[in-house]
């Protein structure tokens, strides 16, 4: 019945979650969500890691992250 | 009908939206997707419980007796009546009647009783991410015959052009109208809603819906918390 939304698999992107408590400390990475476009990777996020106070909450398309060097290459 | 019988019907309706979608929590197309639909019923039980929580504030309290034993007596729409069996009414409902109940909500905030812009706001800050996850998969394509439903009771559910709901806006106490509603749920959807002939003669003002019916026995049951007394332990049951 659920099976045929090909949206979930063949379309989905992986975004980071990024959040922070309190203003002086900074943006950290709580967890990634899978989602086929940003509108749904904001509410995947807001569901998933809502649990803590957070005072800010941000999330970036994994895929726009520039890698200067990964472990095991520095 | 007074302002606390619309309140009560948003109540209500929040309600079974809310159980509704937790019955998704474990059937929906993702994981992610079930993660939201258990968050978006926790968020609409939880305004439920507001809602109900403003009934006394704002001086009458329609509910009665007839609640414990009447499903009839709930005031939510048709499409609650049953558990949805496709992730397409679960889509229906996320995007068009979770976003009607969030415009009329708007239409409290933006009114001139105190009771209801106060407690009624932070529920918007929540209904934003229920809208966006809704019109996302709404983007997806789902098949017409939920879609048409959910934009009929919810237009069905903002009333007839001279009802109550056109006299609370007259007198300040919804920013919206029957008309605005209508208009803002299109706007924020980005689609006109079907064609649809409502014979306003057969609705009924109380729950807000043209169709007779009430919500299935088991989700009243379980409403009820007759649910929780089938499986309590036998002594606790005496003891009660």
């Amino acid at each position: 019945m659920t099976t045929k939304y090909r949206r979930v698999s063949g379309d989905a992107v992986e975004y980071e979650v990024f959040a922070r408590k309190t203003r002086v400390e900074p943006l950290h990475q709580v967890g990634s969500v899978v989602a086929p476009d940003d509108d749904l990777a904001m509410a995947y996020a807001r569901a998933t890691y809502d649990e803590e106070r957070w005072c800010e909450m941000a999330i970036v398309r994994k895929d726009n992250v520039i890698s200067l060097w990964a472990p095991g290459e520095a | 009908m007074s302002l606390s019988d619309l309140v009560l019907s948003i109540a209500d309706n929040k309600q079974m939206l809310g159980l509704r979608y937790a019955e998704w929590a474990t059937r929906a197309p993702s994981l992610e997707a079930d993660i939201a639909a258990a968050a978006m019923g926790l968020d609409d039980l939880g305004h439920s419980r507001v809602l109900y929580g403003c009934l006394e504030a704002l001086g009458a309290d329609p509910r009665g007796p007839e609640r414990e034993t009447d499903p009839a007596s709930i005031r939510s729409l048709p499409y609650f009546d049953q558990p949805w069996t496709e992730w397409a009414h679960f889509v229906a409902a996320n995007a068009v009647l979770d976003t009607a109940f969030t415009v009329m909500i708007e239409a409290c905030v933006g009114g001139s009783v105190e009771v209801l812009q106060h407690r009624m706001r932070k529920m918007l800050m929540e209904e934003r991410y229920h809208f966006l996850h809704g019109r996302s998969w709404l983007k997806s394509g789902i098949d017409a015959a939920p879609l048409n439903r959910a934009w009929q009771e919810a237009i069905e559910w903002f009333g007839p052009p001279d009802g109550e709901t056109a006299e609370f806006h007259k007198e300040g106490r919804l920013s919206m109208g029957p008309a605005e509603l209508r208009q803002r749920l299109e706007e924020r959807l980005e689609a006109r809603a079907p064609h649809a002939e409502i014979d306003w003669k057969a609705w009924d003002p109380v729950r807000r819906r043209g169709r007779r019916g009430a919500i299935d026995e088991h989700t009243f049951g379980m409403l009820r918390g007759l649910e929780e007394k089938r499986f309590a332990p036998a002594a606790t049951t005496k003891s009660t």
